[in-house]
């Protein structure tokens, strides 16, 4: 099959190279590896919340800050693909939000600070509206509402964390549990349950019902913060009647993955490429570059019945670790499936990981080395092809996490690939 | 010692993840359309890999809920990993209905090619009957198969006996000799139900220079896979395996119904494992996908007859299932005048038989009426979909006409 460009991903770096491609009038084709669990940890879309992994205080102005980190470390992945592609990249994306039907908010130029579903405060960049009420540089008082049988989302917990580290009058967090409608007692269920039924406006009305007979004591100025699940699509019609209906701001809070957030995003913005005339290939793990005279002349695609080649002008790949096809992870070593390279080796597995979850994975360090213009390079610096670009976690020293700068890696990538790409 | 591990990195076609692939992500239960529409189902992940690891071959199936999905396979296009997780679920019906017998409904579901041969040699009657409330609420409570489902109608003249016909009228005449020779694998619909189809799948092919034979063969299999009778697939397979394998090499396979080709490229040597399936399903190709190798290899007559006519695509399950992205909707932006617009909102909801059903038919079209309010929002002249049971939901729950995209290839090579 021959494309013009194709993009291989499914995250948001592969969604923002393929709009980016598209803008431009050229006709990439997206060859969709499934929807990885790293996609499901979104939310918001952040920048850099965080100067680095171990840094407490965090970054007000993430440009500004960006600047700094890039002219300090030429090597980050911000330096690689260059502020200018997270700019227009940032632009892009909040610019397709609205179209495809998004009501989203921020700018590069400020973080506000919200809290997770534990009740710690995080900063982040671009929001979607319904989250925007948690801006935690507010003062008026919050109440996390929980649902019994839904077991992600611990409204006392995030109650007593955030009284211990927000600096507002004692008594100004509470926490509050209701039974939602519908579901059996004793019944556990997820975020997904209950979003699908928060898309019923009866099941709404009545959970608003028990929110606003269990708050009736409490003041005027008070804040609801539930878990994401007010539906999967039309949110911001589901939010506003909500929020009527209670008689109270409430604002949504990301849950642990599966998250409703990340699923609204991720499906939305897919079936936007595919409404606007991008086409998917499903169900087809890509792998193998075929390479000569400097040049990917194909990839090869694992369909039922036989491999088939994609012939481009040029690949973004896309990729983000081993659960997409972007490595492939033996016991020893993990390989790059595209040019067959060992990207790592370890004589003990166990040293990929560290045993504290929250310090920097060895692991999320792995991946292609890459040139200047993103091109995945051998052991000496030079492009294992001149058309062949990579953006997102598959990249070297990729590692968002500690910093909370997923999103804004994602689209400074994609977005910086795509241009190298055109012009490949 | 654990060996070097680079040796367990294979890189041949399909993998196939064990069940310890399954990292938990949920990604499955997120697409499942009987997941989202009903809240006893317990979704693929939960259905599949993770019950997998408890099925034992000696005890009886735990069947709760799993006869509920429908098959459509969506669940392992969107995982990740690439767990089989469908295949898990079959498997588990089928020893569950073999454990508990399966009802008499479900045994003619899957017995659709002896079903529809006698419908068609019976056409006028069974159609009528098909038609006939009486005889559908009869049918409903004797049978279970729900009186509000619309029926296919059955036609005497079937696409085989129309092709041997042809051919025999064709033998006076002398054939130009062709580069290209394909095998059309009909399936039962084109055969009793859509002739025209299969007449216009040949009208293309040989306006293209390519050579049309079609060999004997039997049910593709998928109504007897979705109703538990995986032994019974298995029987038609190895026939069509054994009646495929004949074909001359150089010879293609071509299917116009998307699931026949999954079933040909896939099913045959995966979940039915019939030996010598592979080298099958590797000559096997969708119509559509063939056509755009014929385009891409400049073969590919351009000369349509502009049409002035607004489309709209709705890619069905089990082609996202085939790895080849929509070969239709390339195709049909080729032809001047033809406005395309495509849909995704997922599954329609009938998955062959299973909207068929009197228990199931609610939840059918409970899971289409997305995909129906975009039909009717749409307001296109026609909606096209390769599945022939995809275009029978959209024409009854959306009340559109529908068709498969070749019917409008066709009328640019101006067939009538
Ligand atoms: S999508 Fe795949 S890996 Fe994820 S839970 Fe489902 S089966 Fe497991
Ligand atoms: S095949 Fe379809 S209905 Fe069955 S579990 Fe998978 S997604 Fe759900």
């Amino acid at each position: 099959m021959r494309f013009d460009i194709a993009v291989v991903g499914s995250g948001l770096a592969a969604l923002v190279a393929t709009r980016s491609l598209q803008k431009a009038g050229r006709q990439p084709v997206l060859i969709w590896p499934g929807l990885s669990s790293l996609y499901f940890v979104y939310a918001t879309i952040d920048v850099l919340g965080y100067r680095d992994a171990t840094a407490t205080e965090p970054v007000d102005n993430p440009r500004a800050a960006i600047g700094e980190l890039i002219a300090a470390h030429p090597d980050h992945v911000y330096a690689r693909a260059g502020l200018e592609a997270l700019t227009a990249g940032t632009a892009l994306a909040l610019d397709w939000l609205r179209e495809a039907g998004f009501s989203w908010r921020g700018g590069l130029d400020r973080n506000v600070v919200l809290p997770t579903a534990t009740g710690t405060p995080k900063p982040s960049c671009l929001i979607p509206d319904s989250m925007a009420g948690g801006d935690l540089g507010r003062d008026d008082p919050v109440i996390f509402c929980g649902f019994e049988g839904y077991e992600d989302f611990v409204p006392e917990l995030a109650a007593s964390n955030l009284s211990r580290t927000w600096g507002h009058a004692p008594g100004s967090v509470r926490g509050l549990r209701i039974r939602p409608p519908r579901f059996a007692p004793g019944r556990l269920f997820t975020s997904i349950d209950l979003a699908r039924s928060f898309e019923d406006v009866a099941f709404r009305r009545e959970v608003a019902d028990r929110v606003r007979t269990s708050i009736a004591t409490n003041g005027d100025r008070v804040r609801i913060g539930v878990p994401a699940v007010l539906g999967l699509t039309h949110v911001a019609d589901t939010h506003a009647r909500f929020e009527e209906e209670v008689g109270h701001p409430v604002f949504e809070i990301p849950t642990l993955p599966p998250s409703v957030l990340a699923l609204r995003l991720f499906d939305r913005l897919r079936k936007h490429l595919q409404e606007t005339g991008i086409e998917l290939i499903w169900a087809a793990p890509a792998h193998a570059a075929e390479v000569s005279d400097g040049r990917c002349h194909r990839i090869q695609l694992k369909s039922p019945g036989r491999e088939q080649a994609v012939e481009a002008r040029a690949y973004v790949l896309a990729l983000e670790d081993t659960a997409d096809g972007a490595m492939r992870a033996g016991v020893h070593t993990i390989q790059d499936p595209f040019f067959h390279r060992v990207l790592a080796r370890s004589d003990v597995p166990t040293e990929r990981t560290l045993e504290s979850l929250f310090k920097p994975q060895p692991f999320a360090q792995v991946g292609y080395r890459i040139t200047d213009r993103l091109q995945p390079a051998d052991d000496d610096g030079r492009p294992l092809a001149d058309n062949v670009f990579v953006a997102g976690g598959a990249i070297a020293g990729y590692d968002p996490s500690g910093t909370k700068s997923r999103g804004g890696m994602a689209i400074a990538t994609g977005y910086r690939a795509a241009q190298e790409a055109m012009a490949a | 010692m654990i060996s070097d591990d680079l040796d367990l990195i294979t890189d041949t076609v399909e993998e196939q993840a064990p069940v310890e692939a399954c990292t938990k992500c949920t990604a499955c239960n997120t697409v499942c359309p009987v997941a989202r529409s009903t809240e006893i189902f317990r979704g693929p992940k939960y259905l599949g890999p993770e019950s997998e690891r408890y099925r034992d071959q000696h005890e009886a199936t735990v069947t709760a809920g799993l006869d509920l999905c429908s098959g459509c396979k969506l669940c392992e296009v969107t995982c990740p990993s690439q767990v089989s997780i469908q295949e898990y679920i079959r498997r588990a019906q089928n020893k569950g209905a073999r454990e508990k017998g399966r009802t008499l409904r479900d045994w003619m579901l899957g017995h659709t090619r002896l079903l529809s041969a006698f419908g068609s040699m019976t056409a006028p009657l069974a159609n009528f009957g098909n038609r006939n409330p009486v005889v559908r609420l009869a049918m409903e409570k004797l049978v279970g198969i729900h009186r509000k489902r619309p029926l296919p109608r059955y036609q005497w003249l079937t696409f085989e006996r129309w092709f041997k016909r042809r051919r025999q009228q064709a033998a006076t005449l002398t054939l130009p000799r062709k580069e290209r020779t394909v095998a059309y694998f009909y399936g039962c619909w084109v055969n009793y139900n859509e002739r025209r189809l299969g007449e216009m799948v040949v009208h293309i092919l040989e306006r293209n220079g390519v050579n049309v034979i079609v060999p004997k063969q039997q049910c593709c299999g998928i109504p007897a896979v979705v109703n538990s009778n995986i032994d019974l697939a298995r029987t038609y397979g190895v026939e069509n395996v054994r009646r495929l394998s004949t074909l001359p090499a150089g010879v293609d396979i071509i299917a116009s119904s998307t699931s026949c080709g999954l079933m040909l490229k896939h099913d045959y040597s995966h979940l039915l494992d019939i030996p010598g399936a592979e080298p099958v399903g590797s000559r096997t190709y969708d119509i559509c996908e063939y056509l755009w190798m014929l385009h891409e290899a400049g073969d590919l007559d351009l000369t349509f007859e502009p049409l002035d006519t607004r489309v709209l695509y709705h890619a069905p399950c089990h082609l996202k299932s085939h790895g080849m992205g929509y070969p239709a909707t390339r195709l049909l932006r080729l032809i001047p005048g033809v406005h395309l617009e495509e849909v995704d909102e997922g599954c329609c909801g009938i998955s062959g038989t299973f909207g068929v059903k009197v228990e199931k038919y609610d939840l059918s079209m409970k899971i289409g009426s997305r995909l129906f309010e975009a039909v009717k929002a749409a307001g296109s002249d026609s909606v096209l979909a390769d599945c022939e049971t995809c275009r029978m939901q959209v024409e009854h729950g959306a009340g559109a006409r529908s068709s498969h995209p070749v019917e409008i290839l066709a009328r640019a090579y101006g067939y009538r």
